[in-house]
């Protein structure tokens, strides 16, 4: 690495620190980076305390059963917060992944069902090998994300509007595909209930998804693109960057990895009920804001994404093992989502340097 | 009486550095105060310690004969001081009479009452001699109108003291004449302004006297008649200021063709008929006044505008460019006139914001991005640009001063080895001492052999900086001037005055 010359006349030594900024109070703040690396910190202690809490509170909590349940349950909801993740980022966010879940599966198991078998006669089933049912599902939930990405990008609705219409579009559609009735699917167990070396196969489906997109958001162009959309979307424009192509592609992501995560729900249940996957983007939502993700775009990691998704997994599940009613589970849900939106806040307070 | 306030030994810190050192400020009806300061030096502070935005950490202040340790919003607000930002804080969906009682509507039992919400707009419209329907929208006037609906909305609470933060900021000739006449009938009707700026110009022309803060101390304070440019100037900067020369004239005839050229051409209603030339290692000016297209016509070089006549070619080529992606693909790099909001990435490091239009280069197999090579990128640049930072190149960018800013993004275009740079207003909200180097960067990068194009309202930067000036008004070009034809004079009398 070489200095290049200073310039002829060099401009008088600035008195140090460098008096930056409008005197507003965040100038005084000598932060340049956020605060990435404590937050990552208090994540991880938070993870730890609840864990070391549940162990002591209940005699079923540290079952190796027990644990997998999570992890597996963690897997669904972590395979699609690594998208989301990415989405955040770049300031924008899809609500429609708890009825791709469910569609995806309705999808598969109504076409791969023999009209008229087991007393029920759909007008979409298809009667397909499991395998090509499979790409069925995964290129009918990629639609979602078309859908997402053109009202976004192309149209111009914001994502929020969108992706609620698309809930409710896609929630409908999967009742509509299984006549309000659950659809079993017969030799399908494999992608959810196969283990290896006694850990299910979606954690280690989740386990390549994180490091897939920790790869994509720190070392790629694409990657770095997301965050400098979110910084600024204009000025992301005019740097050259082909800003509706890279939410586009987000987008698809989205649904690409929904439908992976619907899949392995049908296979750990084999059968698509017509409620899988409901409410599944609070808790994606939840993990991809308390991971650090910052609401108004342009930061955030997939570090956090999934410390913050075992914290969602572990906090569910300690509820249950002790025995607290689910209708409170909710509750602590919505509690832990606006928490995290309060820190977010928080945070953004005390890091603006653009007052 | 005469209203008078007094600010006595202000002090105040942020985060443990402090930034007012114990500054007075005085305050007196029928008289306009000029602060100056260079961004950081205190000013702004100062003001809203008046405003009761900020509370001092000591001092008080005097008005009358009452003093007080503090104000808040709603104390000064009753005192009769209204400070006017240069952000507007009004409701642009809502009308021009609601604007004007915001915050207090008449009302009974909170029915709003819009007789008398009307009446008064139209009183204090009428006081102000303006000719604004008050049932217009705000979003549809203006910059200048709104400004004055703001006036007017500051004046209908019976403001004694008006401040007013850089507020020809973004008007044009014609709305800052416009205000100055405001000013100078406030004045005549007894009323005390604060006028902040940093345009020399304005003092001499609008103020009685003249106060200079630098770093948090107050440099200098006089009677308007009994100082001069340099010696405000001085007192701003802390240090003698060589403004740079008119650039020697140099022979631009042996050189081939033209780096960009437009003939005959218009952009829709923003300007038309235009023929320019910007050569490689020439520096272009186009000075014109808000709306008179000079801003318009640097757009439709990287896509932002689309040209509607005529030819616009890069290189000889005609070239379409409808976006930024094919600007940057046709070697065109641009700048525009509001960094916060389309420029640089605040959130993020600087040295992402160098990197930025370079990355399909910096990115091995044309997707993997490595920090090291981003690093790589800013050091490039840093020295040469003179980036004032902690030398960080994790630093976000939005710690950095505005000139500081201009010149990472000038870093941007010089990593992506732009031949041809645009910049729209590269001065605008940029120190005196921060201009001087990024005027330098331009010559130098000039010299270099890029074409350089800048788009200004700033008749002192179009004299300090360019080879060759074009000069517009109301979308036409009135004037093309050469080396010594660039004056002051010159440029203020072909876009009429």
């Amino acid at each position: 690495m070489t200095t290049p010359d200073p310039t002829p006349d060099p401009a008088p030594a600035p008195a140090a620190p460098d008096p930056t900024g409008a005197p507003a109070p965040a100038a005084a703040l000598p932060r340049g980076r956020g605060l990435s690396v404590p937050e990552t910190g208090a994540l991880l202690i938070v993870l730890i305390a609840l864990f070391v809490y549940f162990s002591i509170a209940s005699r079923f909590f540290l079952n190796p059963e027990n644990l997998i349940n999570i992890l597996q349950n963690v897997a669904v909801v972590g395979i699609i917060a690594c998208p989301a993740t990415l989405l955040l980022i770049s300031g924008q966010f899809d609500l429609s992944v708890g009825s791709g879940v469910g569609f995806a599966g309705m999808l598969m198991a109504v076409a791969a069902l023999a009209p008229g078998t087991g007393g029920v006669d759909l007008p979409f089933a298809m009667n397909l090998q499991v395998s090509s049912a499979f790409i069925v599902a995964v290129i009918g939930t990629l639609m979602i994300g078309v859908i997402n990405a053109v009202a976004v990008t192309f149209i111009g609705i914001n994502a929020l509007i969108t992706t609620l219409g698309t809930l409710a579009i896609f929630r409908g559609l999967t009742k509509v595909l299984g006549d309000g009735q659950t659809i079993r699917i017969e030799g399908f167990g494999e992608l959810g209930v196969l283990r290896i070396a006694g850990i299910p196969l979606p954690v280690y489906i989740f386990i390549a998804c994180v490091i897939a997109f920790w790869l994509v958001l720190r070392y790629t162009v694409y990657g770095r693109s997301l965050y400098a959309i979110g910084a600024s979307p204009s000025a992301a424009r005019l740097a050259g960057i082909r800003t509706r192509r890279v939410i586009f592609i987000a987008f698809l992501l989205s649904s690409l990895c929904v439908a992976l995560a619907g899949l392995i729900r049908l296979s750990q249940v084999a059968g698509a009920s017509v409620n899988s996957g409901l409410g599944i983007e609070l808790s994606v939502i939840t993990a991809v804001v308390l991971g650090g993700a910052s609401l108004s775009g342009g930061r955030g990691g997939i570090g956090g994404t999934v410390l913050a998704v075992l914290i969602v997994g572990v906090l569910a599940n300690g509820l249950i093992q002790l025995n607290v009613p689910s209708f409170w589970i909710e509750v602590a849900n919505g509690l832990l989502l606006l928490g995290a939106v309060t820190v977010d806040r928080v945070r953004l307070r005390l890091t603006r340097a653009d007052v | 009486m005469t209203f008078a306030l007094q600010a006595r030994g202000i002090r105040k810190s942020f985060g443990g550095v402090e930034v007012l050192h114990g500054v007075d400020l005085d305050a007196v009806g029928g008289s306009v105060l000029a602060l100056l300061g260079e961004n950081g030096a205190g000013k702004s502070t100062l003001v809203k310690i008046i405003a009761g935005d900020y509370t001092a950490d000591a001092g008080e202040i005097i008005v009358g004969d009452e003093s007080h340790a503090s104000l808040t919003p709603i104390t000064a607000r009753d005192l009769g001081v209204a400070i006017i930002f240069q952000e507007f804080q009004d409701a642009p969906t809502l009308t021009v009479a609601e604007n004007i009682s915001l915050g207090r509507l008449p009302n009974r039992m909170g029915i709003v009452n819009w007789r008398v919400v009307r009446k008064r707009a139209r009183r204090i419209l009428d006081e102000l001699d303006v000719d604004i329907d008050p049932s217009r929208a705000v979003s549809t006037l203006r910059v200048g109108e709104r400004q004055i609906i703001e006036i007017a909305r500051a004046l209908s609470r019976s403001a004694k003291l008006l401040i007013l933060d850089e507020p020809t900021a973004a008007l044009s000739q014609h709305e800052t004449e416009t205000l100055f006449g405001f000013v100078r009938r406030l004045r005549a009707q007894g009323v005390a302004i604060i006028y902040i700026t940093h345009r020399l110009d304005e003092v001499t022309a609008i103020a009685d006297r003249v106060q200079v803060l630098r770093d948090g101390n107050v440099a200098l304070l006089a009677p308007v008649v009994e100082t001069d440019r340099a010696t405000m100037i001085e007192a701003m900067v802390g240090r003698h200021i060589t403004e740079i020369p008119r650039p020697p004239d140099r022979d631009l005839s042996v050189q081939d063709g033209p780096a960009i050229r437009w003939v005959g051409a218009a952009s829709g209603d923003a300007f038309r008929d235009a023929t320019v030339l910007v050569h490689r290692g020439e520096l272009v000016a186009i000075y014109g006044k808000l709306g008179s297209g000079a801003a318009e016509l640097g757009e439709t070089a990287y896509g932002l505008r689309p040209i509607t006549a005529g030819t616009m070619e890069i290189n000889g080529q005609p070239a379409t460019i409808a976006g930024p992606v094919q600007g940057v693909a046709a070697g065109v790099g641009f700048l525009p006139a509001d960094r916060k909001a389309g420029g640089g990435f605040m959130v993020r490091p600087v040295a992402e914001n160098v990197a930025v239009a370079s990355w399909p280069r910096l990115a091995s197999f044309g997707q993997f991005i490595r920090r090291s090579s981003e690093t790589r990128a800013y050091r490039r640049w840093h020295d040469r640009l003179s980036i004032r930072s902690r030398n960080d190149p994790r630093q976000q960018m939005g710690t950095l001063s505005g000139g500081n800013q201009q010149k990472v993004l000038l870093g941007r275009w010089l990593e992506r080895d732009s031949r041809v740079l645009v910049l729209i207003e590269p001065t605008r909200g940029v120190d005196v001492g921060a201009r001087q180097d990024i005027y330098r960067a331009l010559r130098d990068l000039a010299e270099a052999g890029v074409a350089v194009l800048i788009s200004t309202s700033d008749y002192e930067e179009a004299v300090q900086v360019a080879d060759r000036v074009y000069v517009m008004a109301k979308g036409e070009i009135v004037a093309d001037l050469v080396g010594d034809e660039i004056t002051t004079t010159r440029l203020l009398a072909a876009a009429g005055g």
